[in-house]
């Protein structure tokens, strides 16, 4: 008898432990994220998606923008996976470069604005919650994962740019690295 | 004004639910506007393309039997759910999803939100007399951007044959300066609110269902000790630099990185598993950083034609772009782990 109660003691504990954990991303988590994307929300609605694609049309041109401002404007605005139709806005040969700048921002972008990404908080929040709990500040963890995460995507933009104008070029597309 | 004709209706920006289409009958053959302040462009354009009346019935009620299509503005939860729930076609120009007491009753079919007047399209052949009908049309859109005074008289003017007895909509002087300030502020509280409504959805139907799994996951791994033996297995490989380029390597291998990225389900993981080991002691505070772009080199690797397909590529960009981004990854997934570790250092 004495055996099956540790078992079930140990079978409780274990959800317990879980029940806590999970106690903790409803007080600790949950709050800000329901003010904090409520508020998102509604300013990407007042501002409204015309007056963003404008915008956007305009500075695309620039390599440095290509893979910096514009894929942060576009996940920030539209948030995965609705940023990619920026895309349509710039020549094809940088299509591929601009979906792999963009698409490696949807995390990053999350340390400080959890709407852009709310399926996949946890690439974030995994890490986040255990740097917090060590006595971290969550607040410039994210700050840093924002601004490193604009670096990485500029570099890897730049590259992939390279990368695919170079298979255009072997596989006979000359056509579309031609069009402006 | 036997002219009838169909109309489609159909959801504006952020809107729900339809498309209508409508028909009028010599029973049903009323466009009411229950959007206080005169009769609204909305209702009007469909009673012109229709060839149905369109009343204000704030002023002239009609017999829920003679409606054809309520027009109303209602960011709330009531009104909106009143003509649905009598079976009448509802177009709410505001953006709201069913929600409230009668959300069961706003269906697809019957209900549609966030119209436009550009929302609102013939669905009968064109005719001669249709393309002269939409230059006039063309006319209106512009003169209604303005959305003065005049515009609502023009338009009444227009549609006078069609509804003699609603009278010149907008109010004037002081009373219609009341109605403006009421409807900018309703429409800023409704945005707010219909922000509140997403938010809440998006929660609960993705962030805590994810919560609920990762602490089932975490507390599971605490009190069993697994997590002593992962500790074991992977506090070498995540406590330095090295170990991370390699796992930055390894995420980011071309035929490995398409079947790590789905849903972010893998990164998240481990993610959590290297933030659990960091508040437990056993990993350095100051890896956090770089851990976040080693744990991630294969993001969207799987989505890659979806995302080009979004950004209107053509199929041969597309053929090539999917390769020339994995390729890539295998240069730039460790060197983004290299540039986290140098910015780690302003940590």
């Amino acid at each position: 008898m004495d055996f099956m109660i540790t078992v079930a003691d140990g079978f409780i504990g274990m959800f317990e432990a879980g029940a806590e954990v999970f106690m903790g991303y409803m007080t600790g988590i949950i709050p800000l994220l329901v003010t904090l994307i409520t508020a998102v929300n509604a300013l990407t609605k007042m501002i409204g998606e015309e007056r963003i694609n404008r915008f956007l049309q305009k500075i695309t041109k620039y390599a440095l923008l290509r893979y910096t401002l514009v894929p942060f404007i576009a996940v920030f605005f539209f948030t995965n996976p609705m940023c990619y139709t920026v895309g349509r806005f710039m020549p094809e040969k940088y299509k591929p470069a601009f979906y792999d700048s963009a698409v490696s921002f949807v995390h990053p972008i999350t340390g400080l604005f959890p709407h852009a990404n709310s399926a996949e908080l946890f690439i974030w929040l995994g890490v986040a919650t255990g740097y917090t709990a060590a006595g971290g500040s969550q607040s410039h963890l994210g700050l840093m994962f924002l601004l490193t995460g604009l670096l990485v995507i500029l570099m890897r933009g730049l590259v992939t740019e390279r990368i695919s104008a170079y298979m255009f070029k072997k596989q006979g597309y000359e056509n579309i690295l031609d069009e402006k | 004004m036997t002219n009838h004709k169909t109309v489609r209706i159909s959801k504006g920006k952020y809107g729900w639910g339809g498309p209508l289409e409508l028909t009028p009958t010599k029973e049903k053959k009323y466009v009411i506007s229950v959007t206080g302040g005169g009769i609204h462009p909305v209702a009007e354009r469909i009673a012109k393309l229709s060839g149905a009346e369109v009343v204000d019935a704030f002023k002239n009620p009609v017999d829920k039997d003679e409606t054809l299509v309520a027009v109303i503005d209602c960011g709330g939860t009531a009104r909106c759910g009143t003509y649905p729930r009598l079976r009448i076609p509802t177009v709410n120009i505001k953006t709201m999803s069913p929600s409230g007491p009668l959300a069961k009753f706003m269906t697809e079919d019957i209900f549609v939100s966030g119209t436009t007047v550009n929302d609102i399209e013939s669905v009968d052949g064109e005719t001669a007399a249709e393309v002269t009908k939409s230059d006039e049309t063309a006319e209106r859109k512009e003169a209604e951007t303005e959305q003065s005074e005049e515009t609502v008289v023009t338009a009444s003017e227009q549609t006078e044959n069609s509804s003699a007895n609603n009278g010149n909509g907008k109010k004037k002087g002081i009373m219609g300066l009341i109605d403006t300030v009421a409807k900018v502020a309703g429409n800023f509280i409704n945005i707010l609110y219909q922000a509140g409504r997403d938010t809440i959805d998006t929660i609960i139907k993705n962030i805590i269902p994810f919560m609920a799994f990762v602490a089932a996951l975490i507390g599971i791994i605490n009190y069993t000790g697994i997590g002593e033996i992962l500790a074991n297995v992977f506090v070498p490989l995540a406590n330095n630099i090295g170990g991370l380029l390699i796992l930055g390597v390894i995420t980011a291998l071309p035929f490995l990185s398409p079947l790590l990225a789905p849903g972010a389900v893998i990164g998240a993981i481990i993610g959590t598993l290297v933030g659990n080991e960091i508040a437990n002691g056993n990993i350095n505070m100051s890896i956090a950083l770089p851990a976040l772009f080693a744990i991630n080199a294969q993001v969207g690797t799987d989505f890659i034609p979806v995302g080009l397909t979004l950004g209107e590529a053509k199929p041969e960009t597309i053929s090539v772009g999917a390769p020339a981004i994995l390729f890539s990854r295998v240069i730039t997934g460790p060197l983004a782990v290299v540039i986290a570790y140098f910015m780690s250092f302003l940590l």
